[in-house]
């Protein structure tokens, strides 16, 4: 695209330049970055009329009359330069590529590219370069504080884990995988970012058993070396045109494209490691038992796994029975559970070809990673084809095709949350303080009987090394995207395109689970096959034309038809006969099911551009949609956008201080459908009766089949959702563009939402289907750059970003609160009218003051259910991002603020009950009163009852004890640093056969500078990415800290 | 060129054209039905309803704190491991979430669409609607009996989305309402039913034996009379109507027994023994009661014959004299306390909602107590006794041994004592019917003189004994506004339990 564009201007150029004569200065004109001649570079003559254009091999001839003093090369994507004519009649010149000018063109809706200028709405483009330096293997996490207005969460710290993107809150109450995650779209092309969790062993809603698993995001498939630059859409008028898909944004990508001129052969190379970024503070003062005591008796081992037993250093006289049965003197290994992780290893390695001539051109690229986790036998491997290739046909009419092949393989994916005996981290956080890790690792299989050594007698939690070594989450995914743009330009001002795309991934998951496994012992694995597709196709219209001299008009019309398709087949095989042999023929019982939908999309939409003088600029858009979701009647909807910018720098006087200003407007409303399938009463087939530990009943039962009736009470008279939001902006850039600031406002308000509201479930369903309430957002964003020092070699730039969004819940009367989502022990996302979403859940009960109530009987607190304990969003975002430059190095590190919402945390509340926290260290063994009250009759006293034992004060710190494990969720971090050196071009030459070399140095998420949550990274989301809920961590596999080397070069 | 313009032309139209409405007219679900049989919601009901009976929601939860098990302390193989559990009233908030969603949901909406459909097909299916009504009241009397005041009359309508809590004793009435109107409308001479004529496995309970539905409706019935009895006494005149009304419409014979076996085939086994097998290697987890032994194998033992349902019961160690149940909470020892009988918790074992010797039990109570009917000691001793001989054969034991065991009781010389046996034997012979033996042991006295005399168990906080299940937040409190918002803890008793 951006070659296309550079076209487009350089006919402009041809066009407007006029011819006169005196004498003549050739040259050619090179780029820095990869000392390649640029073709098109305007020339023009400063102090007198006249200027040229570079050719295909950078050669430029230009007339120059008497009494001009300088030549101006500029070129879309470059700083401009400005030579001084002397005596010389030729003149080189090196241009140096500038992001920020690059980004004046951004691709809006339907991939229609425009100049920033002329935008009345916010973007924020990241070029390839960026998102390149430091790769993430999912590239959504590299917008992590860059961008205001975007929040990133990780779900977990698994090797190719999803991440959650939210642009300017949350604005649905819904879950699934559009209603809170933006649109993603390639070369025009939206594409699948579902993150599918599997429910094996019930109908929760809550993710658990092999839901557990982190599988990814799809979004995590792009291949960032591809990627030549990530546009981030955040208002509906940004997105109107997509229809209601990008109601909540929609992240544009365009993939690179070959360059014209001599083929090159770039070549990235990555290896980066990883270890956890943040482990708990374990006390290593007590050994395992209860209420002090190791075990029931001297040859016994304990029964435990906690830190509930005796103070190590006052036992050293004794010896006690190990869980190998031997007799030792207790000691306590500080690093057990650190030593459990490896250093995780990543090694990506691309290379692409490109090039191209006149008349066409390709690139063809490949990457591969391959990665290793933190836990043992956790691997993925990702290996990614692309092809991208245009040719022009005859003149006017142009072909291009993009097509992407993306195949993952991963293993040994931990096992979080709940409901599974595979999962993982409770286990190895709650080793006892006395275990030797490298015991374990040796001893997790008897040699002889083959059967698991469990580290009780009572043999009831697993080793984890048998679970790391003997049992595998693993998924496969193989993927093709890709779409076919043909364009036809019959008239100069007409242009007709189709863009034809496609995107469909078949993923294969397996969990296996060996014999002998507690919780299993009989065995068990389950498969799934998800085959999801995307077809889409728009047929775009363009008329360019200028009605006078000052006035441009510009009409779009569309149309568009997307289908999307889902398949899944999930079987579930129990009681394996032969161990170890996962074929459905060695199973006792085998339980499939499937299930498939279908949603179709017909829009048709226009867009009206005006321009004045190419400084005020309006845009009208509107689109119909018809969706197959909806009730015939109400299918149809229809939602206008407008939008205005006006460049009033243009109309000022100049001045040097001030250098560019522009205000933007902009309002649209968006309508939206919903899922397939939720207009009518219908049964379903059931497979399985529940029972609680997995073991319920399945169907055929006694001969007998069984259906159901809907959970969702269904809507004949579903309306389509409705999403109004205006938003105001400005850009200012001072004193030779050194301060640049963007500042925006939004409201955005969803009403009508199309909400599941959950229902007490005595009505006998979990929810009705409704159009209820709304969700306002509205918020600030703030992005400031600065160029504190810049001088001939050295550059210092720091951008700030900030983003601030309020969330407020409209609900109808009848309808008190709203929720969400609902994590297990009484907590669940809510929301209630005039708040934000919240967490909710029990909490310790406090008297009129404040104070916390005890019971007299107990000492320990009493608590109190269905409160509201926080906000689940963060009150603001920020990042600070500085880059230095020194000649070809470059040294850049990005600060990531979240300030507000808090977190629950699972892993906390176990690491504290079971007495390994070092919290827990407190009081023990002397009597201890907590501070608070306890009733007197219709007043509070003071309270003088102290607790029976610490283990019985912090078992008050249970699961179900919401607020006692609930935290601030702020968080200072140091999220990515690199430095980076390019090696100077003299260098270079001497080889004749390296065109240019860059090799850095990175790191992500090195450091937490400041957090609030004991034990855990604040940044944790045991829902997926699709779900809308967050804040709550339950048994995730901790995050990771990185640090690589990267080498780039191309020949 | 013009050609190429042409063929552009007509695709363009082409594609713009193809938005005939046909192509949106996709949103019918291919993956349900939107006509069925009602017996495919009535045997998804059923299923539900015993493996919850039998699952680790609600029967292991209520046996542990209703004490007719014993989780072993901190023996290794023990259920509890030395954990807390609901031995010592922790009680997970999945129990009390899952029971509720199982009885509401699985069960009782499936039931209520079922009889809807069943009600409105032409010609109307007038026994299935009755045999579903039946099933929904036995559903309805477990969530009451386990949740206390609970939504009935506002709940399962889709119309009323917060339905508001009724008291006990509403909802026990509709218990015997729904009973009634299943009696109604029970028309033995119509081929129409779940488990018709060629079609008989659809109905678990009786293969489409209408007169067994009718004997335990009838059966029922007088149960929820007796539940209601000690706190509302002018239930005696209905108990009495049943009692002279004679026994031949009451549930009269060990094949009219409510009880569905499960199926040994991994999935379909009875949940008690999957979960011993696939957690502690099939040998089974839980102990014997302190409270239950002292009742079968006495200090004083029986003059004849010692209880030959205890070698059915459990296990004994080969070590150990007598059967000595441990103590709720206690550690338990290998070698001395017996466990769960692995015969009694087979992979096929069934799961029983009503027997006939419970049946018995009750009317010898009516007679010991004179409820609606004169005191008759020596009506209430002989149907004690039969009680007794039926519980024996239910186990498995001989007809002969069961007879020499039961024949050994003489004839109630006390009111006093009769009542406290046949309560003794009615909790004992529901030993492993967790709820049923809670609901049992709390109806048998006022508070202190419940029978028998539990005390809590070890390592239990003080406060009280177990009386309920608290209400589940996620699944009812919190999203209904009309709910009870303070906690009504595990000890406060319900509107029955003096």
């Amino acid at each position: 695209m951006k070659k296309l564009l550079q076209s487009l201007f350089v006919l402009l150029f041809i066009a407007t330049v006029a011819m006169a004569q005196d004498r003549t200065i050739t040259g050619t004109v090179t780029s820095s970055d990869d000392k390649l001649p640029i073709p098109g570079v305007s020339v023009k003559v400063k102090g007198a009329q006249g200027g040229a254009i570079t050719n295909a091999n950078g050669k430029y001839s230009v007339n120059v009359p008497a009494g001009a003093t300088a030549l101006e090369f500029s070129f879309l994507g470059y700083s401009m330069q400005t030579v001084v004519i002397g005596s010389t009649s030729t003149i080189n010149v090196v241009l140096v590529q500038d992001s920020k000018t690059l980004s004046d063109i951004v691709i809006t809706g339907v991939n229609i590219p425009r100049t920033a200028k002329s935008l009345g709405y916010s973007v924020t483009t990241l070029q390839g370069e960026e998102l390149n330096k430091a790769r993430e293997t999912n590239v959504i996490n590299s917008l992590a504080g860059k961008v205001a207005g975007v929040k990133i969460t990780s779900q977990s710290g698994t090797v190719g884990g999803s991440s959650k993107i939210i642009i300017r809150g949350a604005s649905s109450f819904n879950s699934g995988s559009t209603s809170n995650q933006p649109i993603f779209v390639i070369d025009g092309l939206p594409v699948d970012n579902g993150s599918q969790q599997l429910n094996t062993i019930s109908t929760s809603s809550v993710p658990q058993g092999s839901a557990g698993s982190d599988y990814g995001n799809r979004a995590g498939d792009l291949n960032s070396d591809d990627i030549e630059s990530m546009t981030v859409l955040k208002g509906a008028a940004a997105t109107a045109l997509y229809g209601a898909r990008a109601k909540n944004g929609a992240i544009v990508i365009t993939t690179k494209k070959g360059k014209k001129g001599q083929g090159t052969v770039s070549v990235n190379s990555s290896t980066r490691f990883d270890d956890v970024l943040k482990l708990p503070d374990f006390q290593n003062e007590y050994a395992q038992g209860v209420q002090g005591q190791y075990s029931t008796g001297p040859n016994v081992q304990s029964g435990s796994t906690n830190g509930w037993g005796p103070k190590i250093s006052e036992v050293q006289d004794k010896t006690f029975l190990n869980f190998l049965n031997q007799q030792v003197t207790l000691q306590a290994f500080p690093n057990n559970v650190r030593d459990f992780y490896n250093t995780g290893k990543t090694y990506i390695n691309s290379v692409a070809f490109e090039g191209g001539g006149d008349t066409g051109d390709y690139r063809f690229g490949f990457t591969n990673t391959t990665q290793s986790g933190i836990v043992p036998n956790e691997k993925l491997r990702k290996n990614v084809i692309n092809f991208n290739a245009g040719r022009n046909i005859f003149k006017g009419l142009d072909v291009r095709t993009n097509v992407n092949y993306v195949r993952t393989v991963a293993d040994g994916r931990p096992v979080q949350s709940s409901n599974n005996p595979n999962v993982l981290q409770p286990l190895i956080y709650g080793l006892p303080r006395t275990l030797d890790i490298n015991l374990l690792k040796d001893n997790w299989i008897d040699p002889v009987t083959k059967q698991q050594i469990t580290l009780t007698p009572a043999r009831n939690g697993n080793n984890p090394y048998w679970i790391a070594n003997k049992n595998n989450f693993a998924n496969v995914v193989d993927r093709v995207y890709g779409n076919g743009i043909v364009t036809y330009k019959p008239l100069e001002w007409l242009t007709i395109s189709d863009n034809l795309g496609t995107d469909f991934y078949n993923e294969y998951r397996r969990g296996t689970t060996s014999q002998g496994t507690i919780g299993s012992l009989t065995g068990d694995f389950y498969t799934a096959n998800l085959y999801n597709r995307v077809i889409n196709n728009d047929l775009l219209i363009t008329a360019d034309r200028k009605i006078t001299s000052d006035l441009s008009l510009k009409v779009i019309a569309g149309y568009n038809v997307y289908d999307a398709y889902y398949r899944r087949d999930l079987s579930d095989a129990q009681q394996l006969t032969v161990d170890g042999l996962y074929v459905f023929s060695n199973a006792g019982s085998v339980t499939t099911t499937n299930t498939s939908n279908r949603k179709r999309i017909q829009g048709v939409y226009g867009d009206i551009g005006l321009s004045y003088k190419d400084y005020l600029f309006l845009n009208i858009t509107g689109r119909n949609d018809w969706s197959s979701t909806l009730p015939i009647a109400n299918r149809s909807y229809f939602y206008p956008s407008v939008s205005s910018s006006f460049v009033f720098s243009e109309v000022l006087p100049k001045t040097t201080w001030f250098n560019f200003g522009k205000l933007r407007a902009s309002y649209a409303n968006v309508g939206s459908d919903t899922g397939p399938y939720q207009g009518a009463f219908v049964y379903s087939p059931i497979s399985a009766a529940f029972a609680q530990y997995g073991y319920g009943t399945t169907f055929p039962f006694q001969g007998v089949l069984a259906f159901s009736s809907p959970a969702v009470i269904p809507n004949l008279d579903l309306k389509p959702q409705n999403q109004a939001s205006y938003e105001i902006g400005t850009e200012l850039r001072f004193l030779d563009n050194r301060v640049t600031l963007d500042f925006t406002y939004y409201n955005t308000n969803t009403k009508d939402q199309i909400v599941s509201l959950p229902l007490p479930q005595s009505t006998g369903f979990s929810a009705a289907l409704k159009n209820a309430g709304s969700v306002k957002n509205t918020g600030v964003e703030i992005a400031l750059g600065l160029v504190p020092v810049k001088l001939k070699d050295f550059r210092w730039n720091i951008d700030f970003n900030f983003a601030k969004n309020n969330q407020t819940i409209n609900l109808p009367s009848e309808i008190t609160s709203y929720s969400l989502a609902s994590g297990w022990s009484g907590l669940s996302i809510k929301a209630e009218s005039g708040k934000s979403f919240g967490i909710y859940g029990v909490a310790w009960l406090r008297d009129g003051n404040g104070n916390l109530v005890i019971d007299p009987a107990t000492g320990l607190r009493k608590t109190i259910s269905d409160q509201r304990l926080g906000n689940m969003s963060p009150d603001w975002l920020g990042g600070i991002n500085n880059t230095f430059t020194y000649k070809g190095a470059s040294l850049s590190f990005l600060v990531d603020i979240r300030k507000g919402g808090v977190i629950y945390s699972n892993t906390v509340s176990s690491l504290r009950t079971s007495g390994l926290a070092k919290e827990t260290l407190l009081n023990r063994g002397n009597i201890f009163i907590d501070k608070g009250v306890v009733a007197s009759g219709s007043t509070y006293i003071p309270n003088t009852t102290p607790v029976t034992s610490m283990q019985d004060y912090w078992s008050q710190y249970t699961t179900t004890n919401t607020e006692a494990n609930i935290f601030d969720a702020s968080y200072v971090k140091l999220r990515e640093v690199r430095l980076s050196y390019q090696l100077p071009s003299k260098l270079l030459q001497k080889s004749k056969f390296i065109k240019s070399a860059e090799i850095g140095i990175e790191g992500r998420n090195l450091w937490i500078i400041h957090d609030n949550v004991p034990h855990i990274d604040p940044e944790a989301n045991f829902f997926g990415t699709e779900s809308v809920a967050e804040g709550v961590e339950f048994n995730s596999v901790p995050s990771t800290r990185t640090l690589g080397f990267n080498i780039r070069f191309k020949i | 060129m013009k050609k190429f313009i042409y063929t552009f032309s007509v695709l363009t139209m082409l594609l713009t054209l193809s938005s005939c409405k046909k192509y949106l007219d996709i949103n019918k679900n291919p993956n349900a039905a939107e006509e069925i049989d009602p017996k495919l919601l009535f045997s998804y009901a059923t299923v539900a309803y015993i493996d919850l009976r039998t699952s680790g929601d609600l029967y292991i939860p209520m046996s542990l704190a209703g004490q007719t098990l014993s989780n072993g302390g901190n023996n290794p193989t023990g259920w509890s491991g030395g954990d807390p559990d609901a031995q010592t009233y922790v009680f997970s908030a999945n129990f009390l979430n899952n029971s509720w969603v199982t009885l509401y949901v699985r069960a009782g909406a499936n039931l209520k669409q079922a009889i809807k459909l069943s009600e409105a097909a032409s010609p109307a299916n007038n026994n299935a609607a009755a045999q579903c009504k039946v099933l929904l009241a036995m559903a309805t009397y477990d969530i009451t009996t386990t949740f206390g005041d609970v939504p009935f009359t506002e709940a399962w309508n889709p119309s009323i989305l917060y339905p508001h809590f009724d008291d006990q004793k509403t909802v026990l009435q509709g218990v015997i309402g729904l009973l009634d109107q299943a009696l109604a409308q029970f028309d033995e001479s119509s081929p129409l039913k779940i488990g018709k004529s060629g079609d008989t496995a659809y109905d678990l309970f009786y293969g489409g034996d209408i007169g067994k539905w009718k004997r335990l409706a009838k059966s029922l019935k007088l149960r929820t009379l007796l539940t209601m009895v000690d706190k509302d006494p002018t239930k005696a005149t209905d108990i009495g109507a049943i009692a002279t009304a004679g026994t031949a419409s009451l549930v009269n014979a060990a094949t009219d027994n409510a009880k569905i076996a499960f199926v040994d085939v991994a999935g379909k086994r009875n949940p008690k023994y999957a979960i011993s097998l696939q957690y502690n290697g099939g040998l089974n987890f839980f102990f014997a009661s302190k409270y239950v032994t002292d009742i079968m194998d006495p200090v004083v033992p029986f003059p004849v014959a010692p209880d030959p349902r205890l070698p059915k019961y459990f296990d004994k160690p080969s070590t150990a004299a007598k059967y000595v149940g441990v103590v709720p909470g206690a550690d338990a020892v290998n070698a001395a306390n017996p466990r769960i009988a692995a015969t009694l918790q087979s992979p096929a074992a069934p799961e029983v909602m009503f027997t006939l010797q419970e049946e018995l039990f009750n009317e010898a109570e009516i007679y010991a107590r004179g409820l609606g009917v004169a005191v008759d000691l020596t009506k209430a001793s002989t149907l004690y006794r039969t009680a007794l001989a039926e519980s024996c054969k239910f186990f498995g034991v001989s007809s002969t041994d069961a007879a020499t065991f039961a024949n050994q009781f003489p004839n109630f010389t006390t009111a006093a004592q009769a009542i406290q046996a046949i309560h003794e034997q009615q909790w004992v012979d529901k030993m492993d019917r967790g709820l049923d033996a809670f609901t049992q042991w709390r109806r048998s006295g006022p508070e202190g003189s419940e029978v028998p005399a539990l005390t809590l168990p070890v390592g239990a906080p003080a406060g009280g004994l177990f009386r309920r299940y608290e209400y589940p937040i996620v699944n009812e409190i919190s999203a209904n506004p009309n709910a009870p918002k303070t906690t009504i803890k595990y000890n406060v008793k319900m509107w029955f339990d003096l």
